[in-house]
Order: C-alpha cells, then sequence, then structure tokens
C-alpha cells in the first residue's frame, strides 16, 4: 500500500456507549477515542482480549448499530457519525460481514442460502449463478447445495457463510471471531481457504479475533486493542512474506517474535 | 419408538376405551349412558341415510368459513404491526381484552346481528380464531432471530425481503401453533352457535336429540364432532410438514404446545 493511497476505511475517535438498564446498573463505554485506518485491498487483523468491543466495532462499521461520538469515513464520506442520518446496514452493500455465530436462514438449502443476498438485491442472473456456483465450487461445497444448514458440518455452514457474502462482491468485509467454534483442524484449512480466496480477489477485508496466531498469520497488519472501552494499544505489521503456509505458520521466520510481543501486550 | 409398537399400543388403549364405554352404560343404564354398540349402529345408519352428512358439512362450512375470517387477518396484522411500533403499542390493551371476553356469551347477540343462518356462527367462530392465532403469530414476530434480520439488510435485503425472508419463515411455526390450538375451538364454537339456534349442524342434532332423551343420537353427534376435528387435523398437520419440511425433526416445542392444548 503506498502512502499516497487515500485509506479505504478511516475510523476517527470513534466512541460507543450502552446505556444503563435493569439488571446492569451502570452505562458503559464499549469503545472509546478508537482512531485506525484501512488501506484498499488491506487485511487488517485486530486482536484483543474478549469483551474489548472488537464485535461492537464491527457492527459500528457495518451500521448494524450506530456510534455515541466519532465519526467513520469510507472512501472518504464520513458514513457514521454525529452528523448522518438513520443508520444504512451494510451502506448500500459496500460492506460485507461474517459474525461469529452462524447466520444462515435455516429454513433455506445451502444453495439458496448463497444466493440470498443475490435474490434480495435483485441481482440473480446467469452470471452471477455461475459466479455462485464457481465459490461453491472453490470452497468445496459442491453437491451439498441441497442441504440444509442443520445437515451440514459447523465448517461448511462457516464456508456456506464466507461465500454468501464474497458472492456479492462488496468492497469490504468484516469479519468477527468467524472460525472461533471449530476444531483446530477445521480452523486451520478455514483460514487457508480464506487466504486463498482473498488472494483472487483481494478485498479489503478487517478480522477480528482473540487468537494471536490466527492475527499474526493472516493479517498484513494487527491492531492490539486495549480492555474496553477498546482502543489501540499498539499497531504491528507482520513481516511474513506471502502466500503464506497457514499450517506452518509457527515456524515462519519472525512468527514467534511477533507472538511474544503481542502477548505481552495482552497480559 | 417405533410406529409398529405405537400402532399396538393405540389399539389397545382404544379398545380398553370402549370397553370403558361399555362397563359404564351398564352401570348407568342404555338409556343414559348409550352403549358403545348401538352409537356404531346409529352411526352408521345415519351416515347411510345422508342425515349424517347433510349436518356435518353444515357444521364444517361455519368453522371453515370462521377459520378463514379469523385466522388470515391474525396471521396477517402482526406482520403489519411490526412495521408500526407505535400503532402496536397504542392496540394492545384492547387485543388483551378482546383476548379476554368470552366469546361464548357474545353468541346470542351475534345471532342477534347476523341471524339465525350460518353467518351468525361464522362470526362468532372468526371472533375466537382471531384472537387466538394474533397472539401466537405476534409472538412468532417478536420471536424472530435479529441476527438474521441484521445479516438480511447488511446483504442489502429491503423491509419487504426481511419481512418475507426471514420474520415470516421463522413465524410460520408459531402461526401453526395458533392454527392448532384454535381449531377445537373453531369447530365447538360453531356446535354451540348451533345449540342455540339453527335447525342444521352436529350442534343441533345433539340439542335436539337430547331434548328428545335420544341418548344414542348425542353420542353420534359427540362421535361425528371427534372424527371431524381428528380428520382435520390430520390436514392441518400436513400442511404444517409440508411448510416446514427444512426442520431438522419432526417434534417441536411448538407441537408439543399445540398438541398439548
Amino acid at each position: 500500500m503506498s502512502a499516497a493511497a487515500p485509506p479505504v476505511l478511516e475510523v476517527q475517535r470513534l466512541g460507543k456507549r450502552f446505556e444503563a438498564r435493569a439488571g446492569r446498573a451502570e452505562a458503559f463505554w464499549a469503545i472509546r477515542d478508537l482512531s485506525f485506518v484501512v488501506g484498499e485491498g488491506e487485511l487488517l487483523t485486530i486482536v484483543g482480549p474478549s469483551g474489548s468491543g472488537k464485535s461492537t466495532l464491527l457492527n459500528l462499521i457495518s451500521q448494524i448499530d450506530g456510534p455515541t461520538e466519532g465519526e467513520i469515513r469510507f472512501r472518504e464520506q464520513a458514513i457514521a457519525g454525529p452528523t448522518s442520518g438513520a443508520l444504512r446496514p451494510g451502506w448500500d452493500r459496500q460492506f460485507g460481514y461474517v459474525t461469529q455465530e452462524d447466520t444462515l436462514l435455516p429454513w433455506r438449502t445451502l444453495g439458496e442460502n448463497v444466493l440470498f443476498p443475490l435474490r434480495v438485491q435483485g441481482g440473480l442472473s446467469a452470471e452471477t449463478r455461475q459466479r455462485a456456483a464457481r465459490l461453491i465450487q472453490a470452497a468445496g461445497l459442491e453437491g451439498f447445495e441441497r442441504y440444509y444448514p442443520h445437515e451440514l458440518s459447523g465448517g461448511m455452514r462457516k464456508r456456506g457463510a464466507l461465500i454468501r457474502t464474497l458472492v456479492y462482491d462488496p468492497p469490504v468485509i468484516l469479519m468477527d471471531e468467524p472460525f472461533g467454534a471449530l476444531d483446530a483442524q477445521t480452523r486451520t484449512q478455514l483460514q487457508a481457504d480464506l487466504l486463498r480466496l482473498w488472494n483472487l480477489g483481494r478485498k479489503t477485508i478487517v478480522f477480528v479475533t482473540h487468537d494471536i496466531a490466527e492475527a499474526i498469520a493472516l493479517g498484513d497488519r494487527t491492531l492490539v486493542f486495549t480492555r474496553a472501552p477498546a482502543r489501540v494499544q499498539s499497531e504491528h505489521r507482520i513481516p511474513i512474506p506471502r502466500p503464506r503456509d497457514v499450517r506452518n505458520i509457527y515456524v515462519a521466520d519472525g512468527f514467534a517474535e511477533m507472538y511474544e510481543r503481542i502477548r505481552k501486550e495482552l497480559e | 419408538m417405533r410406529p409398529g409398537r405405537a400402532l399396538w399400543d393405540r389399539l389397545a388403549l382404544a379398545v380398553a376405551a370402549l370397553a370403558l364405554w361399555q362397563l359404564a352404560s351398564l352401570a348407568f343404564g342404555p338409556h343414559w349412558f348409550s352403549p358403545p354398540l348401538a352409537t356404531g349402529r346409529r352411526f352408521v345408519e345415519l351416515f347411510w341415510n345422508g342425515e349424517l352428512l347433510r349436518h356435518a358439512q353444515y357444521t364444517l362450512l361455519a368453522a371453515a368459513g370462521g377459520f378463514l375470517l379469523g385466522g388470515v387477518p391474525g396471521a396477517l396484522i402482526p406482520f403489519a404491526l411490526r412495521r408500526a411500533p407505535r400503532l402496536g403499542a397504542v392496540l394492545d390493551p384492547y387485543l388483551v381484552a378482546g383476548y379476554g371476553m368470552p366469546k361464548l356469551a357474545l353468541a346470542p347477540l351475534f345471532i342477534l346481528w347476523f341471524g339465525i343462518e350460518l353467518a351468525s356462527k361464522v362470526v362468532l367462530v372468526a371472533s375466537i380464531v382471531f384472537f387466538l392465532v394474533f397472539f401466537s403469530t405476534a409472538a412468532g414476530v417478536r420471536g424472530v432471530d435479529l441476527r438474521l434480520v441484521a445479516m438480511a439488510r447488511v446483504a442489502g435485503a429491503s423491509e419487504r425481503a426481511v419481512a418475507r425472508h426471514v420474520v415470516w419463515p421463522g413465524a410460520v411455526p408459531y402461526i401453526f401453533a395458533g392454527l392448532r390450538i384454535s381449531l377445537p375451538y373453531a369447530i365447538g364454537a360453531a356446535v354451540v352457535g348451533e345449540m342455540i339456534s339453527a335447525n342444521r349442524g352436529l350442534g343441533y342434532l345433539i340439542q335436539a336429540a337430547s331434548q328428545d332423551f335420544d341418548t344414542t343420537n348425542v353420542f353420534v353427534g359427540l362421535l361425528a364432532l371427534t372424527v371431524l376435528i381428528v380428520a382435520v387435523n390430520v390436514i392441518v398437520e400436513a400442511a404444517e410438514r409440508w411448510l416446514l419440511r427444512w426442520r431438522p425433526v419432526d417434534v417441536t416445542p411448538v407441537r408439543r404446545l399445540a398438541s398439548a392444548t
């Protein structure tokens, strides 16, 4: 990323306060005074202790929720902040969001789920169907199109949710610990798949995790967050060259050192 | 449990029930408690001379008409109110009051207003079905998985698309719970309407027979009603199974709730 290119996403002095309600006596700030930028085509990973407002941040960027203070800019346009109007989830399909829980529609087959964004956007055509079929194949889900989500494994559902987001090609993809609930082997496989798919399209990805190794293995750059209210505690450029071998990332040059540094910061 | 085993157990239960019925008839006397054989014989007789079908048809028509008149708005209005939460809050106490009001007590009024023909029974049935389906559907609409709604919005779905692809399929089990719960009430209300004032219908048959101290005919009417309710239930269940074919298992909490009522 050259220094001259404007960032895709700018987060400026962002704050989110959750008001007091029954059963939670005090209002609290999940995020406060949070600033960072994301470059075009960058894979930014964010790591922080659990409960450090990482999911809240992604909800704010995707406009499922609005900030209390501060501003979010997308391609130099303010999209969320004190002056912007009603929430527009996904900002007109500019943001894809792969959440922690699996959000495939249980009443639709895998194939229909993958086509869902295209269907509701009125974008179904022979061409986009073909694109969906290619993605299903690339994710190793061929032959499972007519299965309902409950008939698939956790890893397959995750892959389905990922390609459902890729199918409409949003320029920015937000990922909230998408591989958290999977066994180690499936997880590594999906990380490798993600890098492969990312390499094909070079989308901008903001990937949130609490797993330091995952943050290093995937990211161009890693931000370390503080406990709530979340701020950027430190920033690390990951020196490991691409293409990376996720399976053997532990022996890559620079991995161990980076891991130790981030681990110490999170203590 | 294997289906074959269940069938045998059910048959055994039926035999036991018949035996108990026969015993009660012996104990109280056939005039008070018509024995199963006499009831069965009369049932077949009234079935073949068309009498039973004529009455059942009338009752079924009133129940089905009321089912549609009450059930369709009951299933649709919660979706409209989802988009108008203020209106929903305003209406809520009135809907609760309407739900709580004993509709059978309104039967004489409905007969006064809509006459002794079919219309008054249809309205009576509708007034019961509407509230049962409404509250059940509203619970389903409220209980929609907000994560799925957020996902759909981010993926570019309009409010309409969210309602159609996310809220509606999620609410279908609740709508069916409402329909299944209201089914016996619907037929029951039609029967009560007929007992108060009619010259046809299974309710009329029972009412007229009891005035003649013809307990056999009363039992035939009750038996016919039971058969009717079970038959309609089978149809609703088939529709439900087809609409909910995406579900992992056949036995769901909603189904248990519905069959427990």
